[in-house]
């Protein structure tokens, strides 16, 4: 009944104290917020005091077109069932941010699972430039708009030419 | 002085839930050290979403996780009615539930049974399998396909349910409930279980938090319901009444008692939404023309259902054209199944990995995605 207000209520909260580029209510109980990536540390020392505790999801969006990526931290408060999704847009050149294992431990993996898929390097976690899931990858990272999986695979794995010869041999029958 | 060994764990072992492995190093039998090794079931299902178009991706989203896989298709097809729009008939939405609840079953009977492979209890998982087969005759019948029903659709499901399902439907839960003492019997008063899960592998709420555990775990260590059907509610589940088992106090066995008590409560739920389902559509339109046309209107929405394992997601990007723009899988098993296993899984026993990682709720296509 009153979880609309509730929504309401942290956006306001949220307007007093941050500067926000954006705003969205994408469905009931939940947030959007875009922000700078100078305030980004310190929003998320706010929303993890003010009980967004779970770390669910750390995505990042190649919007190729703007030459931007976009990082999108989704958090989760179980006390008023309300999702906080935090964006902000990265440079695509020198994909570069600083990492949130510091706040949430629980990004390490995540942040490994970016760097691999995506380029983004990030700062403090010094795993995340390890291979995770690709094994011996030699290519751009392959989540970027940019690259394209049927190409690769192309020149990866050339098609062989062969011929066949369909001969009855011993032992078969015709028809 | 005991020498320092590396053992591996997988991809091939009766403890391990699909193509998943673990280097262990270990000390005598003590595990000092883990590395996850993930990576073996990737098919690129997030690129490969971004080049198919929004009605193609139907046949390809429910393969990232076998044992439940509908789960896939709700929150894909509820990030679609979000972004637009788009309501959803009143009776499609009790339909949902019951696939839903069905598939939990099905699931939590696999891993409720599976507990017998790595304890060596071989006649848990022929049981389970066995019950679990009869829940895939009712969706034979009901979406014409045994694993992968592609069912869900978005803006309701595929086709109203044949005649005289649900006669059939309670048949099976009246059968399942005569039989779950049985399970009991079996599995949770087995001594031999019970030795090797009460007090062992614990997982306490600090851990919880700090590594993003939901589901069983969650509840399991901190003694609150939050399971996303109560939290925040999707389809109906706001207007039928089940309780969340819950506990203070998180070991193996603990954890494996939980998954019990669901099966029970998943059976109450169906129950009510056969009584209260009301008759109508099952289906709207998203647009017009063919469905291979479908346009999603432009934003970004997070999407999450609560599946055997956890909360379970989507974040869905769409740029207004035939094809997603970006979906990013939040598989529910990924938080315990990579940093979890490094950090918490050194310190137990090699024969406890596999309970381990049973019991956690590491699944590992939903990882590698």
């Amino acid at each position: 009944m009153n979880s609309t207000n509730n929504v309401e209520n942290i956006i306001e909260v949220l307007k007093n104290n941050f500067e926000l580029i954006k705003t969205e209510t994408p469905i009931k109980n939940q947030i959007a917020i875009e922000i700078n990536e100078q305030d980004f540390q310190t929003v998320l020392s706010f929303i993890k005091n003010e009980g967004w505790r779970q770390l669910t999801l750390i995505t990042c969006i190649d919007w190729i077109k703007e030459n931007k990526y976009e990082l999108a931290y989704t958090f989760m408060n179980w006390e008023n069932s309300v999702t906080m999704v935090v964006r902000v847009k990265i440079d695509r050149e020198e994909p570069e941010f600083k990492t949130i294992t510091n706040l949430y431990p629980g990004a390490k993996f995540y942040e490994r699972d970016i760097h691999e898929f995506f380029g983004v390097k990030f700062e403090g976690n010094k795993t995340s430039e390890k291979p995770l899931f690709l094994e011996l990858w030699d290519d751009m990272p392959p989540m970027k708009k940019d690259f394209d999986p049927l190409e690769y695979s192309k020149r990866k794995y050339p098609d062989r030419e062969y011929k066949v010869d369909f001969k009855t041999g011993e032992g078969e029958t015709n028809g | 002085m005991a020498k320092e060994l590396k053992l591996y764990l997988g991809p091939n072992h009766p403890g391990m839930h699909g193509n998943f492995s673990v280097h262990m190093y270990v000390e005598g039998d003590k595990i000092i050290k883990t590395r996850p090794l993930p990576g073996m079931l990737h098919r690129g299902f997030e690129k490969l979403m971004e080049r198919r178009l929004w009605m193609n991706n139907l046949a390809l989203i429910p393969r990232i996780c076998v044992p439940e896989p509908d789960i896939n298709e709700m929150v894909y097809a509820m990030g679609i009615e979000a972004l637009g729009n788009i309501e959803v008939p009143e009776r499609a939405h009790w339909i949902r539930m019951i696939i839903l609840e069905l598939a939990r079953i099905s699931s939590h009977l696999m891993s409720l049974g599976g507990i017998g492979g790595p304890t060596g209890l071989y006649t848990g998982p022929n049981w389970a399998i066995a019950d679990r087969d009869l829940i895939l005759d009712i969706f034979e019948e009901i979406t014409g396909a045994r694993v992968y029903h592609m069912y869900i659709v978005p803006g309701g499901v595929r086709k109203d349910l044949p005649e005289g399902i649900e006669k059939k439907i309670i048949e099976y839960l009246d059968y399942l409930e005569n039989r779950m003492p049985e399970y009991e019997e079996l599995i949770l008063k087995n001594p031999m279980i019970q030795k090797r899960t009460k007090d062992e592998i614990m997982l306490p709420e600090e851990v919880v938090w700090e590594l993003g555990v939901t589901g069983i775990g969650m509840r399991s260590a901190t003694g609150k319901p939050y399971d996303i059907r109560k939290v925040d509610p999707y389809a109906r589940y706001d207007q039928v009444e089940f309780d969340v088992p819950t506990a203070t106090y998180s070991d193996a066995y603990t954890r494996l008692s939980i998954k019990y008590q669901e099966i029970l409560q998943s059976i109450r739920i169906l129950r009510q939404v056969i009584d209260k389902m009301p008759e109508g559509e099952v289906r709207a339109r998203i647009s017009r023309g063919s469905a291979l046309r479908w346009k999603v209107p432009a934003g970004q929405v997070y999407s999450h259902i609560e599946c055997t394992r956890g909360e379970y997601g989507y974040y869905m990007v769409s740029d207004g054209g035939d094809k997603p723009y970006r979906i990013a899988v939040r598989g529910a098993s990924y938080p315990q199944g990579l940093l979890g296993v490094e950090k918490y899984l050194p310190g137990h026993r090699i024969e406890d990995a596999a309970i381990w990682l049973d019991t956690m709720g590491v699944c590992a296509p939903e990882i590698d995605r």
